[in-house]
């Protein structure tokens, strides 16, 4: 017996051997692999990411219960998923996420009051990584582990697209926002008959953002050549579109688009754009970048001494970090403005200003304003004010109901799903801003644009960038 | 000379292990009577990890393919889904077989051009032709380009039944990966593939016909990689490309894979388990889920350069799916009574 053992031995040595061999080749690869997938995921995501160090961990759950006093009776708690990026090349729209939070654990600690009945308030925070894949995993791990009663969700269509499909196909009711409606409801096929049954949408479209950024161009004298960067990505893809995006409306008001076509994300040169650009006379550059993109385009554009007089641009300038990232490069980047603190709305929850909202923000974070702070508020305003309008909590149709009847006047304007563009669309209003020279802050988004709500006061006019 | 020397591949452990696992499949194949919706979109997850890590190891382990491609493969799946399912209109379980099987029709060409390199010149190669599949499907608004499309035809499924049918196609694809690389392994080509592995050059003056071998390999893992990806999306339900055909998908199979134990059958099953309880455990805390995912595989290469099953085998030598020959040696007595 012991000699078959010993046989066992022998073979194992020799397969060990081969194994430790093929073993070194293959670790090798797999180190490349491993070794360069942080890499990859840093070009996009290190730039944004890295002031988020102080991000909250990815998942937060915040439990209340209610200190019921007298009268009503205590119910079952409440869940409410909310899924947005903290982490990865989209972490700017996640950036307000710990504020806001941790107000709403402050707001629900008495319980939210549902037909006269307390119910406590759980809020079950989710990080999309940036990554759709991942993003529709925690909405189905939300909706079927934790069983939530509701999911909130927001930016980007990456992000609001996968979870309101989820949501869509489990049956269970979805607010999102921070997304052009368009991509959000034309991009997962929606049918303007039919519209979706769990899923609701509040933001504005395309058609605002493009009457804003004409308005902002009337304010400066230009040769009226337009140069575009639309990534090929659900934002890119809906500017673009011939007839639902800019070019359309831009061409009736006299404007020629120069289209170098759509370029993947995390693009390392941009030199053909530029020096196409450079070729047309373009004196505007317009465009939806993620930010990494924006600031790699802008710093190429300065070397190769392209100076166009007007940038405007979305998602890439929404946030004084990406600004900051251009250093010197920042001053006079105009972009489309959906919340800031000058809006005249409150909350329905707080009772706080937007003034005061962000003043509040700035106070527990030393952070300047964003505005996502803004949103992701309103969307748990919406959120609260749907379940405890709801007839029976524990009927997702009647929350899904009570959601379709909403009007509520919040942070970002009043909300209402009846008339929206299409079925389960709600509109918010949107002005322009320019990114100048700041007092506490390196750079101030001035408002400059108002046309849609001349309640928000405007701090000037476009300027053109300095040095065109 | 009475005394044969024998050549036995089943052992006690391995036949205690075929019933085990006859057991497991069957317990697994009445999950979707008893476990919850959440537990079963877990274990979709788990057993379409483990079919894609299976086949990196019968590719990477066994046939010394190291390919940081079959991303591709998934990628092809999940828009073999949506093609079938959507714009041809066959019922969407049907269209992730069929898209499996579309993944290993275009292993073929893949294999033409990717076999024409060899050791880190083909694991470079297969990820750019990866990179080349990953930019068709972007540049293609047929398949929703950029935007990415949402599979509607398995969203308009009843939830019970997309939940279910999802389940056994996930666990066909997991199951039927660790069944197939065995039964490949227990054949003819099984013992070319150990030749291969062992020396290419001498195993090519054997007689052994190399490129055949490996590209039967090469299309049993795009099948594998294929069907697996469809059924991710089956339960995804959106396809977006950069995400479809991300170079993430190998990185997860390598990891499995070297955390397991390569170039065994159950170093795979062991590595899945071990990446779904580390999931679980840690992916609240954001980045450092990812630094403690690299720590331990920089621990388990430093530590067990076999992944934690070879600890196992060596320990108990203690294997549960006899792919290998051990020569057994006559009785002593029987030894004595012949000197």
């Amino acid at each position: 017996m012991e000699k078959q053992t010993g046989g066992g031995d022998r073979y194992d040595a020799l397969v060990e051997r081969i194994t430790r061999r093929n073993f070194i080749k293959i670790a090798g690869a797999a180190g490349l692999v491993a070794g360069l997938a942080p890499v990859l995921a840093a070009c996009g995501g290190g730039e944004e990411a890295a002031p988020e160090t102080t991000a909250p961990a990815t998942e937060t759950v915040a439990t209340t219960t209610p200190a019921t006093t007298g009268g009503g009776a205590t119910g079952r708690p409440l869940k409410i998923g909310y899924v947005t990026p903290q982490t990865g090349a989209l972490a700017g729209f996640g950036e307000a996420d710990t504020f806001v939070l941790a107000e709403m654990e402050k707001r629900f600690a008495d319980g939210l009051d549902v037909g006269g009945t307390t119910h406590p308030v759980e809020i079950v925070a989710r990080d999309s990584e940036s990554d759709p894949n991942r993003a529709a995993e925690v909405a189905g791990s939300l909706v079927l582990d934790d069983g939530v009663d509701l999911v909130l969700v927001e930016g980007t269509p990456e992000t609001t697209n996968p979870v309101s499909d989820t949501c869509e196909a489990n049956g269970v009711p979805c607010i999102s926002s921070v997304a052009p409606w368009q991509p959000w409801f034309f991009g997962r096929n929606g049918d303007p008959a039919a519209g979706f049954q769990w899923t609701y949408h509040f933001f504005w479209g395309l058609e605002d953002i493009i009457a804003v950024f004409l308005s902002m161009w009337s304010q400066v004298e230009t040769n009226k050549m337009v140069g575009a960067i639309w990534p090929n990505d659900g934002d890119g893809n809906a500017w673009g579109d011939p007839e639902l995006g800019f070019p359309k409306p831009l061409t009736e008001a006299g404007y020629t688009i120069t289209d170098p076509g759509r370029y993947p994300n995390l693009t390392d040169d941009f030199s053909a754009q530029i020096s196409e650009f450079k070729s047309k006379g373009v004196e505007i550059v317009t465009g939806v970048p993620i930010p990494p993109d924006w600031t790699t385009f802008w710093t190429q554009a300065a070397q190769q001494g392209f100076k166009p007089k007007i940038a405007s641009i979305g998602k890439a300038l929404l946030f004084p970090a990406s600004v900051e990232a251009l250093g010197e490069l920042g001053d006079g980047m105009s972009t489309e403005v959906w919340w800031s603190p000058t809006h005249p709305f409150t909350s329905s929850l707080t009772g706080q200003s937007a003034g005061d909202l962000a003043a509040a923000y700035t106070t527990a974070t030393q952070r300047q304003w964003t505005q996502p702070i803004g949103f992701a508020h309103a969307l748990f305003e919406v959120g609260a004010d749907a379940l405890s309008r709801s007839a029976d909590v524990d009927d997702k149709a009647a929350i899904a109901a009570a959601i379709a009847a909403t009007s509520l006047d919040t942070v970002v304007g009043n909300i209402t799903w009846e008339g929206g563009p299409v079925p389960n669309v709600a509109k918010t209003k949107l002005v322009g801003g320019q990114w100048s020279p700041g007092t506490d802050f390196p750079y101030d988004l001035v408002i400059v644009e108002n046309a849609a709500l001349p309640d928000v006061p405007t701090g000037g006019t476009l300027r053109p960038i300095p040095g065109s | 000379m009475s005394g044969e020397l024998t050549v036995v591949r089943a052992t006690t452990a391995s036949r205690l292990g075929a019933v085990a696992g006859v057991a497991a499949l069957t317990a697994l194949a009445t999950v979707p009577f008893w476990a919850s919706a959440g537990d079963m979109r877990l274990l979709v997850e788990a057993l379409t990890l483990l079919a894609l890590a299976q086949m990196w190891n019968l590719l990477a382990g066994y046939a010394g393919l190291v390919s940081i491609g079959q991303q591709a493969f998934v990628g092809i799946g999940a828009y073999g889904l949506y093609y079938f399912g959507d714009k041809v209109g066959v019922h969407p379980f049907l269209a992730a077989g069929l898209a499996g099987l579309a993944a290993a029709a275009l292993a073929i060409p893949t294999a033409g051009l990717a076999f024409r390199l060899r050791g880190g010149y083909f694991a470079i190669g297969t990820w750019v032709i990866a990179e080349v599949y990953h930019l068709l499907a972007v540049n293609t608004s047929y398949l929703g380009g950029g935007s990415g499309v949402t599979v509607g035809s398995a969203a308009a499924l009843e939830r019970g039944t997309r939940e279910d049918g999802t389940y056994w196609l996930a666990l066909a694809a997991g199951a039927g990966a660790v069944i197939l690389v065995y039964a490949v392994l227990r054949s003819r080509l099984g013992l070319a593939l150990t030749a291969i592995r062992d020396n290419e050059e001498a195993a090519e003056s054997l007689g052994v016909d190399l490129v055949r071998a490996k590209l039967v390999v090469y299309v049993l893992a795009g099948l594998g990689c294929g069907l697996a990806g469809a059924v991710i999306y089956l339960n995804l339900l959106r396809i977006q490309p950069d995400a479809a055909f991300t170079v993430n998908w190998t990185a997860y199979m390598i990891f499995i894979v070297v955390i397991g134990g390569i170039g065994t059958i159950e170093g795979p099953i062991v590595g899945t388990a071990v990446f779904f309880v580390l999931r679980e455990l840690l992916s609240g805390y954001g980045t450092w889920y990812l630094v403690a995912l690299g720590g331990v595989a920089v621990v388990v290469m430093l530590a067990a350069p076999g992944g934690l099953w070879s600890l196992v085998q060596r320990r108990f030598d203690l294997r549960l799916f006899p792919v290998q020959r051990r020569l057994r040696l006559p009785p002593a007595p029987e030894r004595e009574a012949n000197p």
